[in-house]
């Protein structure tokens, strides 16, 4: 076995994924104040809208992909009667898709970003960071599934599936195509960089808005116990 | 009925002179930061004018507040779904500029500069941006009608009225409006927010924003149709009024409230029926919120009333001193003070005394009309601003006002005191002296009244002592 397959396909993702989850959960618990998205809309509104809109939309439709895609082993799609080849068109018709629509939302979120001169004052390093690296990460996924014509289904996919079950096969990397090799090992990193940056919104999701009453109140824990004693 | 206790204020119009002393202790306590220096909590506004931010008075820009779809109340920006499918940028949100660029000067140049032919000058920077900016609007720019050739047109509460006659110079006429977090009983932040972050304390209906549940969604600040929530740009979070919270629990009054140097505020507490807050709200036309909204507010002096709030579990203290509510009176009893806009559904508990007027003679004397209706502010313009255009209740306040000023000066200059004037408006004697007293006399303790926050006193203080400062560090 080879020392860097290992080092780059094992133990990099396995230090990226705990940075994720203990970062994520350690911020949560600590830093709840700076938990947020930092929205810069309030500052300029226009070059805003289609390039957080794509971006986010074609984000989370790669995400649901990739999931789907990835953990799902092939064998229960053909359950389903989707033969791997028509899941991997499926794959690549709607990452192309979407991939374009979440590359088009960071190049004008970026441009707006650096070229904006409030934005970028108000901005920091790590929001620049945040978004370079997602750039990168998604503009290599749309590299890839425009010219990359590989089968992912046999050799990442199921080296996916064995990094999430704790039994890791970093020799299915082997014959898997430069490009891929970049685009899982840039979106480990970003994974790993999250927890540091504003990216932490992304658990935040309103569920809870769409079932609650619309007028909330809080009531002090210590007058509670007022009325108790009052009426005795 | 579900009865529940909440902090109001009134404002008394008439006597505002403008001064923005109120805006100054709140700027600097509260909003004195980065990100946070474009708020202003307490803002003072010069009537007719578009005000801070612009036009926030027309919903039909940033869509605050609640509109009545059919028979249901709905957020007029949208509800639920609107909002899940908007979560990712806010259509309706104000941007910094229809507040203002904030800025700052380099004061510094003027004692830095080397000898030149020209003495230096500072200039404006802006706050965002580090940059040289041309000031082209400010959180004042109003003041004294300036501008009002141009921004005049957009004001809102100019709906039924010739425009162009009250911006000819002989015809204009100004007030001031200081305007400040409703902290209203039926809430449009509260209601639009995604993370549940904003909410209204139920012991005394202050509506806060939670910082630490706070992830910016933005619609708090669209949907307040005040436009009193803030977007921190630098900390990511929404952030408005909070009554002065730290204060008031300690039984002072707000900052704003206790500065004013021409005394014409007066804060209290109000008992009101929750039960009711969803059928007020969705009054079937904008003129019957008003009406609905005083009648949901509740006689402290009622013994059924007193009773049933007692074993709801209003504290004590806060009965006592919603008994001798100056705002109570001011609203209720005497109905001098109006709602800011009712017609936004929020159902507001900043409430505002119209401002009596100069007499004008635009319309001939020899017509037989009332003085009120010749005076320089029509009374159009003030139903639209108070009343959603009702023009009855604004009527019967400047009345109850001006009935007053005659009363008074027959009885202390005139040495007779004319009891007629009093009639023709409902008032007696009795209650004329109480008026006059609490807008004219009345001393910190009559203006505001407010209970110290309820504590747990069950513990033995003693054993507590030590427990809790500075600890050895010191």
């Amino acid at each position: 076995m080879d020392l860097s397959y290992t080092l780059v396909f094992t133990v990099f993702p396995y230090l990226c994924l705990t940075t994720f989850v203990v970062g994520h959960s350690y911020r949560y618990v600590t830093d709840r104040y700076a938990w947020n998205a930092r929205s810069s809309q309030l500052l300029d509104n226009k070059s805003l809208r289609w390039g957080t809109v794509l971006f986010h939309l074609g984000i989370i439709l790669t995400f649901l992909g990739h999931a789907g895609g990835l953990l799902i082993p092939q064998k229960y799609y053909d359950l389903f009667g989707i033969t791997s080849q028509m899941h991997l068109a499926i794959a690549h018709w709607m990452g192309e898709v979407v991939g374009i629509a979440a590359l088009a939302g960071c190049l004008l979120l970026l441009r707006r970003r650096l070229t904006n001169d409030r934005v970028r004052a108000a901005g920091s390093v790590n929001d620049l960071i945040t978004l370079g690296g997602l750039t990168l990460v998604v503009a290599g996924g749309v590299y890839n599934v425009f010219f990359g014509n590989y089968n992912v289904l046999d050799s990442v996919a199921p080296w996916i599936r064995g990094i999430v079950f704790f039994s890791p096969e970093p020799e299915l990397m082997r014959p898997v195509p430069l490009g891929f090799k970049i685009h899982v090992t840039l979106a480990w990193a970003l994974l790993g960089f999250s927890p540091f940056s504003r990216l932490v919104h992304i658990w935040s999701a309103p569920v809870f808005y769409f079932f609650r009453n619309p007028i909330l109140f809080r009531r002090n824990p210590e007058l509670t116990r007022k009325v108790v004693d009052s009426r005795s | 009925m579900k009865i529940r206790a909440q902090y109001a204020m009134v404002l008394n119009l008439d006597k505002c002179i403008g001064c923005h002393t109120c805006s100054i202790p709140c700027k600097n306590v509260w909003t004195n930061r980065d990100g946070a220096e474009y708020m202003w909590f307490n803002n003072v506004e010069c009537k007719p004018g578009i005000g801070y931010p612009k036009k926030w008075e027309n919903q039909e820009i940033h869509k605050g507040g609640w509109h009545l779809n059919g028979d249901t109340l709905q957020l007029k920006a949208g509800g639920r779904i609107h909002k899940g499918l908007n979560i990712f940028h806010n259509p309706d949100l104000p941007v910094i500029d229809d507040y203002y660029e904030p800025w700052n000067y380099d004061y510094a140049r003027l004692i830095e500069s080397p000898k030149r032919k020209h003495q230096p000058s500072v200039r404006p920077h802006s706050r965002l941006t580090g940059k040289p900016i041309d000031l082209k609007w400010g959180p004042n720019w109003e003041d004294d009608l300036a501008g009002l050739g141009e921004t005049g047109a957009g004001d809102a509460n100019f709906k039924n009225l010739e425009i162009a006659t009250y911006l000819q110079f002989r015809n204009v006429f100004m007030f001031w409006l200081p305007r400040l977090c409703e902290h209203c009983l039926n809430p449009a932040c509260v209601a639009s927010c995604p993370s549940g972050a904003l909410y209204k304390r139920e012991e005394d209906g202050i509506v806060l924003v939670d910082q630490e549940r706070c992830r910016g969604w933005r619609y708090c600040v669209s949907g307040c149709p005040y436009k009193k929530v803030y977007f921190n740009w630098k900390t990511g979070r929404a952030e408005k009024c909070i009554f002065c919270y730290p204060r008031v629990e300690a039984g002072l009054t707000t900052l704003c409230a206790h500065s004013c140097v021409g005394r014409i505020r007066y804060v209290g507490v109000l008992l009101y029926d929750l039960d009711r807050i969803a059928e007020t709200a969705a009054a079937p036309s904008d003129q019957d919120v008003y009406p609905a909204h005083l009648d949901i507010l509740l006689d402290p002096n009622d013994p059924d009333i007193e009773r049933a709030a007692a074993s709801q579990g209003i504290a004590p203290n806060m009965l006592a001193a919603a008994k001798k509510s100056p705002v109570y009176a001011l609203i209720k009893d005497w109905r001098l003070a109006l709602p800011l806009h009712p017609e936004f559904r929020t159902l507001p508990m900043v409430w505002y005394v119209p401002p009596l007027s100069p007499v004008s003679r635009q319309i001939d004397p020899s017509q037989e009309a009332d003085a009120i209706d010749r005076m320089r502010i029509p009374i159009t313009y003030l139903a639209n601003l108070l009343t959603a255009g009702d023009e009855a209740p604004v009527r019967m306040a400047l009345q109850r006002l001006a009935a007053v000023r005659r009363y008074m000066r027959t009885q202390r200059v005139e040495k007779q005191a004319d009891t007629g004037v009093l009639d023709a408006v409902g008032l007696d004697e009795e209650t004329v002296a109480k008026i006059y007293r609490l807008l004219a006399l009345a001393r910190l303790e009559d203006r505001f009244v407010l209970p110290t926050k309820s504590v747990v006193q069950d513990e033995d203080s003693y054993a507590r002592q030590g427990c809790c400062g500075f600890g050895e560090a010191l």
